[in-house]
């Protein structure tokens, strides 16, 4: 919104449109999202049919974790009708603080950089909601900021040896179902509980439907802004934690590579960017989807460095279909 | 026999399982002026839509010059000559006057793609000295009031003239809703004049203003035809019956509702202004009063509203809410105080379109209805149902999207969203009336007495002199930012034109 005014918009029919998303946002919507990941399994299955061995699949799971975290904050601030760049940037920045501190502090240290994870995800909505800034435009400088400041605090790879076990259990190996993934899963519940059950939810969506409506109703918008950034820090920070979990150090660099896959994650699964329409549940969905197709990327004889441009291509699609076209200037 | 500027057979639009319109037939002569009447929902604005393009039909013939036309999209429908003013103006903000009256049509206006800007402004400034704008044509159209803006859309629709070689058609959908009398005065004379050559379909809920300009005048209701009438040998009593099915008289407007006022005052605002839009404003607002301000378009009115909800602060003086200074930075804080606001323009800034009814509804007081677990779905579902009762909202169910229902339907459910909440003191109305039918405005203002009954106070700026002095208890008027008058409905009732003197 901001700078357009609303009477500029085109005077589709509303009546139509309403129904149109409603169809997109029910049984449907659902389905074809489900869909293409059964299409997914089954055409890698029959090329690779170790595929859907437990052990492959317990690797998939493992992977996909920290993706999941990202995605899970992602969708929150997508369905406001923003967008959060900085997630992977902030992943980064917590791994390397918690490897750094971790010998010292042990759990302390998990707690602290959760902490400002979290407060630079709400730092960022304030600026966002106070100031008028465009998300994408607060978060792209965020990312620029975090992983600087990850990079001038550790220049390189930091390993964690001493108290590891602080994380450790995250990445235990003693259980069919990775640790790691349950934790994202069960952060991405509660979540969708509380989008569900607390005002926050209703407020999120009417927000990403319409914020002078918002606004006008008495919903305290930049409240509601900064709590759902720091909602997307602390997920990215649990992130964080994930990553250093699995691979026993924090690197300023570590998530550079997520950022895009768990956009798509959140797009693929038919959440809308322009906001409003989507929920977590597609977000599970796209998740997996870009999950298997990584996988896919590998099976199909390409080398890992193919994935971005895969990612891409879907990033494109999945908004061309998803997209809310009454609403100009799409990303707030 | 002449052929027909445009004819229409047996065409119908559905909407989920309601009929926006139902085997409509009607035909359009050339250099005739046709009037389309019908309360709120009767499918004017869904009919004029299939014609300009913008929906699909689901079934039924449109043939324009004897041509019949195939699904096709909205700008087919100008390069035929078919010229549409919408509801709510459909203008970019950011481009000049000239720009947004010729946009995509630019004509000789445009040589190679460049822009002859001497030809474009003198075009557009024709257009609007005949109209009385007085704006220069290279303004920037989100410097303009939302009624310059109205006639700007009007010009727009007009200017297909001269486009398609042929008589054009120009589709008007309540054009003078949102004008002055002398924007009024202005469209009149305007369609008047295209009389001799264009074709015009004119809906509007102004029956009077239908009998003046069209030759002849179709009735609809529940998306059918239920009348043809020849406007010379028609009355404002006998539409409305065929509206209605039954007679419905207009001395609801002329009969003042019982005053709930107290003697008490909940509201008093002292020495309130706001740099260039009023100043020195003074009023007490009683519990129990419906307070009626009345004013032109750029009297300060609206702006003192939007004041009075927290959404544009003011610059100097003070507001007390039962006896307490207040002052409110956001609407929340004035939510938050038991103020609410019904905005002049629904579809932007009082429904979210594609949330349900009952979201919509609960939105502004979701906190009263949450509990341990956080919001009561059950609750929340009895306060929808109740409302939709009380204030008779025709919805298929409380999940509806609230985009589909009708714009009548859609304004009850913005006050319901007030309403529905347990502390609300004071009421602000911006046109709240805009739009609606007489039916639907008797639900409202019969709702809103009984909630005034119980003390709560209202503000209201109604479209017309009759509705404000029709509903409220007293009456301020306003004229250049400034209180010029004050009326108490139960001690000296004005006549309408005192008022009017008073305005302008």
């Amino acid at each position: 919104m901001g700078a357009t005014d609303p009477r500029a918009q085109l005077p589709y029919d509303d009546s139509l449109d309403g129904r149109r998303h409603r169809e997109r946002d029910g049984l449907a919507g659902r389905l074809a999202s489900l869909a293409v990941l059964i299409a997914l399994v089954l055409a890698i299955s029959t090329v690779e049919p170790s595929f859907l061995s437990v052990y492959s699949l317990r690797v998939l799971a493992e992977e996909s974790s920290v993706i999941l975290l990202l995605a899970t904050g992602q969708t929150i601030v997508v369905l406001m009708g923003g967008i959060d760049l900085s997630t992977a940037a902030l992943t980064s920045l917590v791994s390397v603080i918690i490897a750094l501190l971790l010998p010292q502090y042990g759990v302390a240290a998990v707690a602290g950089a959760l902490g400002v994870a979290v407060l630079i995800g709400a730092l960022q909505g304030a600026v966002h909601a106070s100031a008028q800034v465009p998300s994408f435009m607060v978060t792209l400088a965020g990312f620029g900021l975090w992983s600087g400041i990850a990079l001038a605090i550790a220049n390189t790879t930091v390993p964690v040896v001493e108290r590891y076990e602080a994380v450790g259990w995250l990445a235990a190996q003693d259980s069919v179902v990775p640790h790691a993934f349950v934790f994202a899963l069960g952060v991405l519940i509660v979540f969708q509980i509380a989008l569900a059950r607390l005002r926050f939810g209703r407020y999120l969506h009417a927000i990403g439907l319409s914020e002078r409506v918002a606004l006008l109703s008495g919903v305290r918008v930049s409240r509601v802004k900064t709590l759902a950034f720091a909602a997307s820090g602390l997920c990215a920070g649990l992130a964080g934690v994930a990553m250093v979990a699995r691979t026993s150090s924090g690197s300023p660099t570590i998530a550079d590579s997520l950022l895009l896959p768990s956009i798509a994650a959140v797009l693929i699964g038919g959440t809308a960017i322009t906001g409003g329409h989507g929920s977590l549940a597609r977000t599970l969905l796209g998740v997996g989807i870009i999950a298997v197709m990584r996988v896919g990327v590998a099976v199909a004889g390409f080398p890992p460095a193919y994935e971005p441009i895969v990612y891409g291509i879907v990033v494109v699609i999945a908004v061309a279909v998803t997209v809310d076209r009454r609403v100009s200037g799409s990303v707030k | 026999m002449t052929i027909h500027a445009l004819r229409i057979g047996g065409l119908s639009k559905r909407f989920g399982d309601t009929y926006a319109l139902r085997q409509l037939t009607l035909d359009v002569r050339p250099c005739e002026v046709v009037g389309l009447v019908g309360e709120n929902g009767a499918g004017k604005s869904t009919l004029l839509k299939v014609i300009a393009g913008v929906l699909a039909p689901d079934a039924g013939t449109i043939i324009l010059r004897g041509t019949a036309l195939r699904r096709r999209k909205h700008r087919g429908a100008a390069d035929a000559g078919i010229g549409m003013m919408w509801q709510e103006p459909a203008l970019v903000p950011g481009i000049s006057v000239a720009e947004n009256i010729f946009l995509g049509r630019e004509g000789p206006a445009v040589r190679f793609g460049v822009y002859r800007w001497r030809n474009l402004n003198a075009r557009a400034a024709r257009l609007l000295i005949e109209l009385g704008v007085t704006k220069s044509p290279a303004a920037l159209t989100e410097s303009l009031t939302f009624s310059e803006q109205q006639l700007i859309a009007f010009a727009k629709a007009i200017a297909v003239e001269g486009r398609a070689g042929e008589a054009p058609i120009v589709l008007l959908d309540e054009p003078t809703s949102a004008l002055d009398e002398r924007g009024v005065t202005a469209v009149l004379r305007t369609i008047d004049e295209l009389r001799s050559r264009a074709s015009i379909v004119f809906a509007s809920h102004r029956l009077e203003e239908v009998l003046r300009v069209c030759d002849r005048i179709y009735v609809l209701k529940d998306g059918e035809c239920v009348a043809e009438c020849d406007a010379r040998r028609c009355t404002v009593e006998a539409l409305q019956a065929l509206m209605l099915g039954e007679t419905v008289g207009r001395e609801f407007d002329r009969v003042a509702a019982p005053s709930t006022a107290a003697p008490t005052v909940c509201l008093e605002v002292r020495q309130l202004q706001r740099r260039d839009q009023y100043v020195d404003i003074d009023f007490a607002l009683h519990h129990g009063e419906v307070l009626g301000i009345a004013g032109a378009a750029d009297s300060g009115c609206a702006e003192l509203c939007r004041t009075l909800f927290g959404i544009d602060g003011a610059d100097g003086g003070t507001m007390m809410l039962d006896g307490r200074a207040v002052v409110l930075r956001t609407p929340s804080d004035a939510v938050a105080q038991g103020i609410g606001y019904v905005p002049a323009e629904r579809a932007s800034e009082g429904i979210v379109g594609s949330m349900s009814v009952m979201a919509n509804m609960t939105l502004a007081h979701l906190g009263q209805l949450c509990g341990r677990f956080g919001i009561d779905s059950r609750r929340e579902r009895g306060v929808a149902q109740r409302w939709i009762e009380r204030l008779r909202i025709k919805t298929p169910a409380a999940t509806t999207p609230a985009c589909e229902l009708s714009g009548g339907n859609q304004q009850k459910v913005v006050l319901a969203k007030w309403l529905a909440g347990k502390r609300i003191r004071v009421l602000i109305l911006d046109h709240p009336f805009r739009g609606l039918d007489d039916h639907t405005r008797r639900d409202i203002v019969t709702s809103l007495r009984e909630l005034t009954a119980g003390g709560m106070a209202v503000v209201l700026i109604a479209d017309t002199l009759d509705q404000l002095l029709a509903t409220s208890d007293s009456v301020i008027v306003m004229r250049h930012g400034r209180i010029s008058a004050r009326y108490s409905m139960a001690e000296d009732r004005p006549a309408p034109q005192a008022i009017l003197e008073m305005m302008s």
